[in-house]
């Protein structure tokens, strides 16, 4: 089975500084594997070698079999490949059903049909159910900035999965929420991936939370992969005790 | 659109098809201004208020629209030819200078964008063989329409209101589509619109374009509603009054630019009975206009309308409070 995403000695250098060092690793279909480290480890700029924002040194990434080194992240997006930020990145003045249109409208025909085609461009009923799935329904109209920051982490998850992507990247999705919406969080995630049998990837250091929700798990330090396995083993690794958990 | 803003629209129209027959020609004269400039300001409400994309160029756009129809006109290209030829020449260069705007943002885009109209500005006057240079341009002819001649004041006005209606509904039209989405998206939060598939590259461009493009078919009317063009008229200043247009009116509103063009249309000649003073009243209502409303006089209103509607909620539920009461 060919993997979603595979990534061959992937190397990132700025200046002498090298934050990804000939990182390899697949991830195939249906998975949810979890990228952790330290901070500093890489795990960002990988994450940003892979969705275009970032150009790489050497190496090669390919998206179900398609090389897409360097590719523009809205050509990435049009791929199937989709993400969340590490910080709040919704569209505040727009209210959350717009939100989720926006997400969806450019899979919809093309740039010229959708200037004569529907407000919505077809997605109002998509828009509301994924709001009705991330349990927004009662905010819909609300604007999206005026919404809290748990609300905002979820609506920048369902954003991620509005266009039905085959791979979507999670950057550090727990990040400054709090324990209520944190499980909340996690199992519409959880839901969404039985679901839609989707495939993930998610940096995170909310250890709780990668070890419930991924099925394998990858360790980077110092730009290196140095553990790799399921989230048992992992915890058990004295290289990432040492390396990561134990500071 | 809400019963009260429907009929403001509705009275607004109104008022706007029988003003000027009580108005003498000075008087049609300053709402044909209205109307021209409304159609420049509109093009800069899209690049910069739904957009984000500052620009103060816009001034320019009209200045070249306004040259190719002056300039057109007279070797006997209709207007109508010379008028569509504004608009395709602005889309192109507006396109052009969108270019900077996918490099730089913010006040650096302001500069590049201010470049830009210094630019045009020696180019009309230095290049005295095609633009006749500080001379200016005269007599460019108003054009008539299957027999119906526009060269009277009102009926120029006229026509340029039939210009403005459907510029302003094809732009109502874009931006109800997923493309003012898009623009909005590009405005707010460029980084996650990409990750989303907005090529935000294309976009830009098109923002810049269609702005352009708007800014260079109101310049085309300017050349005949004044007939006397000379390149001052499209410095920096101009640029300047469209963006407070947009900023007074209310930026990213749709009608923002209709009020805005309003205010800075007709303030400064209601203010001419202070004699002297009328430029200093001006830019000092100016300044405490963006001092307590910097949302503009639009967002202004809208928030009076919602504590209104507060209020009238708040009584509302009071008188109910009181009716349950023991």
């Amino acid at each position: 089975m060919t993997a979603v995403l595979q990534v061959s000695n992937l190397r990132k250098a700025f200046g002498g500084v090298v934050a990804v060092d000939g990182v390899s690793f697949e991830v195939h279909p249906g998975e949810i594997l979890g990228i952790i480290g330290p901070n500093g480890s890489g795990k960002s700029t990988l994450f940003n070698c892979v969705l275009g924002q970032l150009q790489p040194s050497a190496g090669e990434i390919r998206i179900d079999g398609q090389v897409t080194t360097g590719a523009r992240p809205c050509d990435l997006n049009r791929l199937g490949v989709s993400r969340t930020f590490q910080l709040l990145q919704v569209f505040p003045q727009l209210s959350v059903h717009d939100n989720l249109i926006l997400a969806g409208q450019e899979h919809q025909g093309t740039m010229s049909s959708r200037l004569f085609g529907r407000t919505d461009a077809g997605l109002g009923d998509a828009a509301a159910q994924m709001i009705e799935f991330f349990r927004l329904s009662h905010l819909a109209e609300e604007q999206a900035g005026s919404l809290s920051y748990g609300q905002q982490k979820l609506l920048d998850a369902a954003m991620a999965f509005m266009a039905g992507p085959r791979l979507v990247l999670l950057d550090e999705p727990a990040g400054g929420v709090n324990l209520t919406m944190l499980g909340n969080l996690r199992e519409r995630l959880q839901a969404y991936h039985a679901e839609r049998k989707a495939t993930f990837v998610v940096i995170e250091h909310q250890m709780e939370f990668v070890m419930a929700l991924c099925t394998r798990v990858l360790v980077l330090a110092e730009g290196r992969l140095i553990a790799e396995g399921a989230p048992d083993e992992i915890r058990r690794n004295p290289i990432v005790i040492e390396a990561y958990l134990g500071h | 659109m809400t019963r009260l803003g429907t009929a403001v629209l509705v009275g607004a129209t109104m008022a706007a098809i029988v003003a000027p027959f009580f108005l003498k020609p000075y008087g049609i004269f300053l709402i044909s201004t209205w109307a021209v400039l409304t159609i420049a300001a509109i093009g800069l409400n899209l690049t910069l208020g739904y957009a984000g994309q500052i620009s103060l160029a816009q001034g320019a756009f009209v200045g070249i629209g306004a040259y190719t129809v002056a300039l057109l006109t007279p070797l006997g290209v209709p207007f109508f030819l010379a008028f569509l030829a504004a608009g395709l020449l602005c889309f192109a260069v507006g396109w052009g200078l969108g270019y900077p705007a996918l490099r730089v943002q913010h006040h650096y885009l302001a500069f590049v964008t201010l470049a830009f109209t210094t630019l045009v500005f020696l180019v009309l006057r230095n290049e005295q063989w095609l633009t006749n240079g500080i001379y200016g341009i005269t007599g460019t002819p108003r054009p008539s329409i299957l027999g119906w001649s526009t060269s009277g004041a009102r009926d120029f006005y006229f026509f340029c209101l039939g210009i403005l209606a459907p510029l302003s509904l094809a732009t109502w039209w874009m931006l109800r589509s997923p493309w003012g989405r898009a623009f909005v998206a590009l405005r707010e939060n460029p980084l996650r619109a990409l990750s989303l598939g907005l090529d935000t590259r294309r976009y830009t461009l098109m923002a810049f374009a269609i702005g352009s493009s708007l800014g260079g078919l109101s310049g085309a009317l300017y050349a005949p509603l004044v007939q006397f063009i000379e390149p001052n008229s499209f410095a920096l200043g101009l640029s300047f009054n469209l963006l407070l247009m947009v900023i007074v009116g209310g930026a990213g509103n749709f009608f923002g630019p209709f009020v805005g063009a309003l205010v800075a249309v007709l303030l400064p000649e209601w203010l001419r009975i202070t004699q002297g003073y009328y430029l200093i009243l001006y830019a000092a209502a100016i300044m405490v206009m963006m001092a307590f409303c910097p949302s503009g006089l639009l967002g202004l209103a809208e928030r009076a309308i919602k504590s209104l509607n507060g209020r009238r909620a708040g009584a509302t539920a009071a008188v109910r409070a009181e009716g349950a009461g023991p």
